[in-house]
């Protein structure tokens, strides 16, 4: 038995009252010498023992009552536990893209066939498989042969890696329980993302089985059109130079190959010229020995295909007002703000990502416009310039992410005459300088003559001016999110366009707000909406004027060999330990609710004081 | 609420409070003797001696009004005490007379009881003796009428201490067959002790030749039992001890103790001698007019 309020079960101490009073009278009884003692010896001397009864019977009565009150305050419960006791072991075993090759998911196999056998006697056992969702395979038992039979049907598939799914899912099963949860996995370092959170029970260990690094590896990371060429980026995380054969196809047609040479470790990008301009693109190369899931690639050429981005100015002119970011990425797309009114709903799903760099004329339509792309899960890149007005900002994010963007609020000579700053990262594993790696500080070398002060509750400062005021933030918005840097994109507050780190910079927070959107033709596996099957391929959508194709593929990060060590997967665990004893306590919460036994407690309570009472009443 | 008679009469454990014995003796005596002068029981306590002129200041009441109706004069009638009683005070002394609940003690009731008759008695020219006993005789004093006798028996009465256990028939025997001469016995006990034993010891002073008087002395705790709270009771006695919740013995308790008084009364009356209860809250007054009344059919 357990207690919701272990604390109130002090307040049995107040049982020891009654009896230290019955003690005391006990010990106080007078004494009288007496002459007629003779007389009294012929007394009934059962009425005394009687006497006595009935008071061990009122002090028993008066003491149940207090117990069974503190108890009852204690509110305690059943804990559920299964015919096979109270520990349990948990294999969780990562069932992503990267643990897809052969030898791969034979380790996997038998590490978590051997962490079955070695669960200790008595403990049940359940099977959990996570990509970037989890699935319990097998239900806490006792049956190790069940599990051992459901691991050999345990198949790798095309999702991303998330830890946090896993122990989450792996946690629930606990209920209360003690154990192990045993994760199969390759560490894989691009498991954890910013702002995951595990639950797990602080009365569960988690044990890291590693099936070691993942083998040489051929990956198409990328597919794009460029005028009436296709650009495949092929990835080689071998340890040597390799050379790859990539071939073409669209709408299932040959439509070319080429070989190319990539170094160890480095990637390259082959180029097939004159395709037809229209269709599914798949890019395919040979890679017998590595991940078979990432050697094919998709994408829609013509209409169809995605544009990387919109970018939203004062005029629409790019090259006038968004030069810099224009260059920067792939394919963007320019609007006036005074246009984004006239956009509708479906044009703007084909878009990854939003930049604004200007608000000038943005009016209530455009407004209204941007606000829903952001709810419905898009990505908006803000540069908080000197073309951007905070309010309208707010107005565009809403209720759903209030944000206050205060400009330095002077003319260009103060402007320029203010102190430069830099910037320094707060959250270095955030995905937009997670792929700067150790190239992070090349950041601070930008400098920023004016700034805006950029606050919001629901923004996280991933990097900050050296004054300690947000540079740039990731703000929640609806089912999206925004990137907010407090600064121009456009060399007028900063010189940040002119410095290296500036593409990279821009590309990584437009893919990462491409990451978190649905866009319109291109999906991930962990991204497709409900309709769409997750595999890699083209699929058939349902849309308000009839159906379109889209195409599905998987995460390029699963392709990437970027390890963690077992320690820094576990220090990652155990930030998050606190949130798993609140989900311990929503259980016993839960568990407590559903017994009631405080209630039968305080019946007893009432009836003992009941008896106590008709037993003292018959003493008077 | 006081009683008439309670305000007539003095309050026992005041009369404990006095000095010596003899003082405690002649304020109950002559307070008592001064209240029977009003009372209906005048004369009582004295025999007829002789007529004597009335002069101015004698009391009206002693005028022989048919001695005036004889002889037109007024007489008043002298009495005369009596010489030729002889009393035994029997006091009792064992351990349980030490009870006591109202600031005065069964012994120390029955020493003033004891030194109070005896002081009457001397007054009445009887020859008073003393015997205190436990389970034997612890003091004796054979009675005399000598001058000074009486402060014998008080400073006898004044060195009693309360011995061991009761054997009162015992005793009783010892000191029947001892006398010598008839005449009054007056036992002053709380006759805790077997009944046949103690009516057949005082049996045997009949048989002597004696008039009986007994006193017999209870605290009020004794006769009503207010106990309210568990207690261990110690016997005084015997130091046996019995642990009793009152209200569940005190039925038993007072049957048992009502049982006893009733025997003795039952059984002393039907043997020809008299018994007087005496709690130890009642005046002194009230056993001198037992032992006048008593005297007076020995006489």
């Amino acid at each position: 038995m357990s207690f919701l309020s272990p604390l109130f079960l002090a307040g049995a101490i107040a049982a020891a009252v009654p009896i230290v009073l019955h003690l005391l009278n006990r010990h106080t009884e007078q004494r009288v010498p007496f002459a007629a003692v003779a007389l009294l010896k012929g007394a009934p001397v059962e009425h005394t023992s009687r006497r006595r009864l009935r008071e061990l019977l009122l002090l028993a009565m008066r003491v149940a009552a207090l117990v069974l009150l503190a108890l009852a305050f204690a509110r305690p419960f059943l804990k559920a536990s299964s015919a096979a006791g109270d520990r349990l072991t948990v294999i969780a075993i990562d069932t992503s893209l990267s643990m897809s090759a052969p030898a791969t998911v034979a380790r996997a196999r038998r590490l978590a066939a051997d962490a079955v056998h070695a669960a200790p006697a008595g403990a049940d056992v359940g099977l959990v498989r996570f990509a970037d969702r989890a699935e319990v395979i097998i239900q806490p038992t006792s049956d190790r042969g069940a599990a051992s039979a459901a691991l050999e049907r345990v198949a790798p598939g095309f999702g991303s890696t998330k830890y946090a799914a896993g122990l989450a899912t792996a946690a629930e099963l606990f209920a209360g329980r003690s154990g192990t949860i045993v994760v199969v996995t390759d560490l894989q370092a691009g498991g954890w993302d910013a702002g995951d959170q595990a639950a797990v029970p602080e009365s569960v260990r988690v044990d890291v089985r590693d099936v070691g690094p993942a083998p040489e590896n051929l990956a198409v990371e990328a597919l794009r059109a460029d005028g009436d060429r296709v650009i495949a980026s092929v990835r080689n995380t071998s340890e040597r130079a390799r050379s790859v054969r990539t071939r073409l196809t669209v709408d299932g047609h040959p439509a070319g190959d080429t070989t190319i040479m990539i170094d160890a470790h480095g990637s390259a990008e082959a180029t097939l010229p004159r395709v037809p301009s229209a269709g599914v693109a798949v890019a395919t190369i040979d890679d017998p020995g590595g991940i078979p899931g990432d050697n094919i690639r998709y994408a829609l050429l013509g209409k169809d295909s995605t544009t990387s981005a919109l970018v939203v100015t004062t005029t629409g002119d790019l090259d006038k007002d968004a030069w810099y970011v224009r260059h920067a990425l792939i394919t963007p797309r320019g609007t006036a703000a005074s246009l984004v009114g006239r956009w509708n709903d479906e044009d703007l799903r084909d878009f990854g990502s939003i930049v604004v760099l200007s608000t000038r004329g943005l009016e209530r339509p455009g407004r209204e416009q941007l606000a829903k792309y952001v709810n419905r899960g898009g990505g908006l890149l803000i540069a908080a310039g000197p073309d951007v007005d905070g309010e309208v900002i707010a107005d565009v994010l809403g209720s759903g992410a209030p944000i206050e963007i205060k400009g330095p609020n002077g003319d260009p000579e103060r402007v320029a005459a203010q102190q430069p700053q830099t910037l320094a990262p707060a959250d270095v594993r955030h995905p937009i300088f997670k792929a700067f790696g150790a190239e992070v500080a090349s950041l601070g070398l930008v400098q920023f003559r004016a700034v805006a002060r950029v606050t919001g509750p629901s923004c996280q400062a991933i990097a900050r001016f050296t004054s300690g005021d947000p540079a740039v933030l990731d703000c929640a918005a609806g089912n999206g999110h925004a990137i907010v840097i407090a600064s121009d994109l456009n060399d007028r507050w900063n010189d940040f366009p002119i410095h290296a780190s500036f593409v990279p910079f821009v590309d990584q927070a437009v893919r990462y707000l491409s990451g978190t959107a649905s866009r319109g033709s291109e999906y991930l596996v962990s991204e497709v909406p409900a309709e769409v099957p997750p595999i890699p391929g083209v699929a058939t959508v349902k849309t308000g004027s009839g159906t379109r194709r889209v195409v599905v593929n998987v995460d390029p990060r699963e392709s990437q060999v970027d390890r963690m060590s077992p320690e820094e997967f576990q220090a990652s665990i155990a930030h998050l330990q606190g949130g798993a004893a609140q989900k311990a306590n929503a259980d016993t919460n839960e568990q407590e609710n559903r017994q009631h036994l405080w209630q039968y407690l305080l019946a007893a309570m009432i009836l003992a004081v009941a008896v106590e009472g008709v037993v003292a009443a018959r003493m008077a | 609420m006081a009683t008439a008679r309670d305000r007539q009469f003095l309050d026992p454990a005041v009369v404990a409070r006095l000095g010596t014995l003899e003082l405690k003796a002649r304020t109950v005596v002559e307070g008592f003797i001064s209240g029977l002068h009003r009372s209906p029981f005048k004369g009582f306590s004295v025999e007829f001696a002789e007529y004597r002129q009335y002069i101015h200041g004698d009391d009206l009441s002693t005028i022989d009004w048919k001695v005036y109706a004889r002889s037109d004069r007024h007489f008043v009638k002298k009495f005369e005490e009596e010489t030729n009683v002889h009393c035994h005070l029997l006091v009792d002394v064992s351990a349980s007379m030490s009870y006591g609940s109202r600031g005065i003690s069964k012994f120390e009731y029955a020493a003033c009881l004891a030194a109070s008759l005896g002081y009457l008695m001397n007054r009445q020219r009887d020859a008073v003796g003393l015997t205190a006993f436990s389970d034997r005789i612890v003091d004796a004093l054979p009675s005399s009428t000598r001058p000074g006798h009486l402060r014998n028996v008080l400073i006898a009465l004044d060195r009693l201490e309360v011995g061991s256990r009761t054997n009162v028939a015992k005793p009783l025997h010892q000191i029947a067959d001892a006398m010598t001469k008839r005449g009054m016995v007056v036992l002053i006990s709380d006759l805790l002790d077997d009944p046949e034993a103690v009516i057949r010891g005082l049996k045997h002073f009949q048989y002597r030749g004696s008039d009986v008087l007994v006193f017999q002395i209870l605290d009020p705790d004794e006769l009503d039992f207010p106990f309210d709270r568990a207690t261990r009771f110690e016997d005084l006695e015997t130091g046996d001890e019995v642990m009793a919740v009152p209200a569940a013995v005190r039925e038993h308790y007072l049957k048992q103790i009502g049982g006893l008084i009733d025997r003795y009364r039952r059984e002393l009356g039907a043997a020809g001698i008299d018994y007087q209860l005496l709690e130890t809250s009642e005046p002194l007054e009230m056993a001198l007019l037992s032992y006048l009344s008593t005297r007076s059919r020995t006489a």
